[in-house]
């Protein structure tokens, strides 16, 4: 490969193969690749190394200059053995990861069919939805979050007022700030800001989908459900499996959503691995136990990060295949 | 198919139609409620804010949180993050011309750990950052702001921009390396302008993910001539006393501008986001 690059000033005559390099190819690509590298390196990668050095000190934030004790493993112990932690794990797979996801991805796949079908298109209504589908999507997380825990709140809010004056409900209920109910409010709150983008990938790949496979299907006497089951599925599968991996990193690792929506509360019942990391070190200021969370935080989200990288790889491949 | 049986489809399917017509309009108001309320309330004054019926119109909102110094935080904000996206941007075409066009040795790796920046928790980097920035003196620094927002936007910038290019045809910037043109011309003065959509797109999205930040900005920046919009506008939400005057007016101009870039890239920023999870 080098021997091409080292031929420097000589014009490379026509009928060369194409694969000559030009000798600016080695400079070309440093210059282009070194500055990427350089910050992830700095941002990604250190960072990170010193977090796991961290992790073993009990570093604390009023001690910064200092610099903390070596304390081994005991961080570990702590966390593994505690069990606020567990339930921190708990809130961030099943209640953030598994149900926020779940929902918003049934509700996108609900919502792409829905302003997809040909009635949408007969009462001219498609390109207005899709404009004004957009809307939560550019509402920024801060100011989605403010106006969603006025519109919950108990005194002023209009989600209690409309509720009471439909009769569904007596007394105004305080969403953020009951245990039965903040869950269910927190993720309405996220599904609300993200939806948009799964729904409108939803939407590209339905409208990729060729109009003669579904009149194929039909007319071989294809029920509702199997068109579903047998041609929409399948056609829709890799987006579903993309927007799965994508809202999964966003979730897990969110902070705002919760942080500024409940505060970790009531109490701490809403505490994720993300608030639980931020309260420890900024709060508390046990710098050496929240890196230790947030190494345990990182080991998790790599797994997910295998995973989408094999599935980008896969398609990636494919795709030379076909070129 | 007799008359009485096309009457009665129709019939069952204008029916089925008028309901999923009302489930839409119900589905899009729920959508665009929260954000329109904001504006609209953003021009009430705080006594009339709250009544369903009444409604005064103010723009004393504005100009009281102006008098608080948004002002301020509009221009930390913009400032800041038009030049982390600027710099990424340049950085990023340049990667992704090289990941896209280039062979060389371990790009699958390089690419792959590329992507996996993306799916980084940032949460953990904060405290690491923040020990460093803190020992260094590097808090309440621009630069150091600037270093995390090119950074965060990097990968996912890369990313999309190597999906813009595929669609860019080689023979392009082929025929332009016979004429002898360095890679640096044939990125700027060839690619540059046929990939702009994809570019703009790109650089929208990144000014987005800097424009609504809070996690680094809050643990960065803690004086007060240094807040960005978010942190402003969160503390104008306070502990016990909400000015809501301040608070709609503030979230109306901090939501504003991304609505604005939103509306017309909209399709742009799709096939980016979701590129190659829509073939097959």
């Amino acid at each position: 490969m080098a021997s091409h690059s080292t031929a420097s000033a000589v014009p490379a005559p026509a009928v060369s193969g194409r694969r000559k390099r030009p000798p600016s190819e080695r400079g070309f690509l440093f210059t282009a690749l070194a500055p990427p590298f350089f910050l992830l390196i700095c941002f990604y990668v250190y960072p990170t190394v010193f977090n796991v050095e961290n992790s073993l000190t009990d570093l604390s934030l009023f001690g910064l200059r200092d610099g903390g004790e070596w304390i081994g493993l005991e961080n570990y112990v702590e966390l593994m053995t505690s069990p606020d932690f567990r339930r921190v794990v708990w809130n961030t797979v099943v209640w953030l990861t598994v149900v926020g996801v779940s929902v918003r991805i049934v509700l996108g796949l609900a919502l792409a069919f829905l302003l997809n079908s040909a009635t949408l298109k007969r009462w001219r209504l498609s390109t207005i939805s899709r404009i004004l589908l957009i809307v939560p999507w550019a509402t920024p997380p801060v100011v989605a979050i403010i106006v969603w825990r006025w519109l919950l709140d108990p005194r002023v809010g209009a989600v209690n007022a409309a509720l009471i004056s439909l009769g569904i409900i007596d007394q105004p209920i305080a969403f953020l700030a009951t245990a039965g109910w903040v869950w269910p409010a927190v993720i309405t709150i996220i599904t609300w800001n993200t939806l948009p983008l799964v729904t409108l990938t939803f939407m590209a790949s339905l409208q990729s989908l060729p109009h003669e496979l579904i009149e194929a299907a039909e007319i071989d006497g294809a029920s509702k459900w199997q068109v579903m089951r047998y041609v929409y599925i399948p056609h829709l599968k890799p987006a579903i499996v993309i927007m799965v991996l994508m809202s999964t990193f966003w979730t897990f690792n969110n902070f705002i959503y919760i942080w500024l929506t409940t505060g970790a509360g009531p109490g701490t019942y809403t505490n994720v691995m993300a608030t639980e990391i931020y309260i420890k070190a900024f709060i508390e200021g046990r710098l050496g136990y929240s890196s230790a969370a947030g190494v345990v935080m990182a080991t998790i989200m790599t797994i997910f990060g295998l995973i989408y990288l094999r599935v980008i790889a896969e398609r990636e491949l494919k795709e030379e295949g076909e070129a | 198919m007799n008359a009485f049986a096309l009457g009665r489809r129709l019939g069952l399917n204008l029916l089925g139609e008028i309901v999923l017509v009302l489930v839409t309009l119900a589905v899009l108001f729920v959508l665009v409620y929260p954000t329109a309320w904001v504006i609209v309330a953003s021009f009430k004054t705080p006594e009339t804010m709250f009544a369903a019926t009444q409604w005064r119109f103010t723009f004393q909102n504005y100009v009281s949180v102006m008098q608080a110094g948004f002002g301020r935080n509009i221009l930390n904000s913009l400032v800041l993050c038009i030049g982390s996206v600027l710099i990424a941007t340049v950085i990023a075409v340049n990667a992704a011309y090289a990941f896209s066009r280039k062979r060389f040795a371990f790009k699958r790796f390089l690419f792959g750990s590329v992507l996996f920046g993306q799916t980084f928790p940032w949460i953990i980097l904060v405290t690491p950052i923040f020990i460093l920035f803190a020992r260094l003196g590097l808090l309440n620094n621009w630069l150091s702001m600037m270093f995390v927002y090119v950074s965060v936007s990097i990968p996912f910038s890369i990313y999309l921009l190597v999906g813009y290019l595929k669609a860019v045809p080689k023979s392009l910037d082929e025929a332009a390396i016979i004429d002898g043109a360095t890679h640096f011309q044939i990125i700027w003065k060839i690619v540059f302008p046929i990939m702009l959509p994809g570019i703009v797109a790109t650089a929208t999205y990144a000014f987005l993910l800097c424009w609504s930040e809070y996690l680094f900005a809050v643990a960065i920046l803690t004086q007060e001539e240094m807040k960005t919009m978010p942190l402003a506008l969160y503390l104008y939400f306070g502990e016990n006393v909400t000015e809501w005057g301040n608070v709609m007016a503030a979230s109306a101009l901090t939501t504003l501008p991304t609505l604005l870039m939103f509306l017309p890239l909209q399709t742009q920023m799709v096939s980016g986001l979701s590129a190659g999870s829509v073939k097959q």
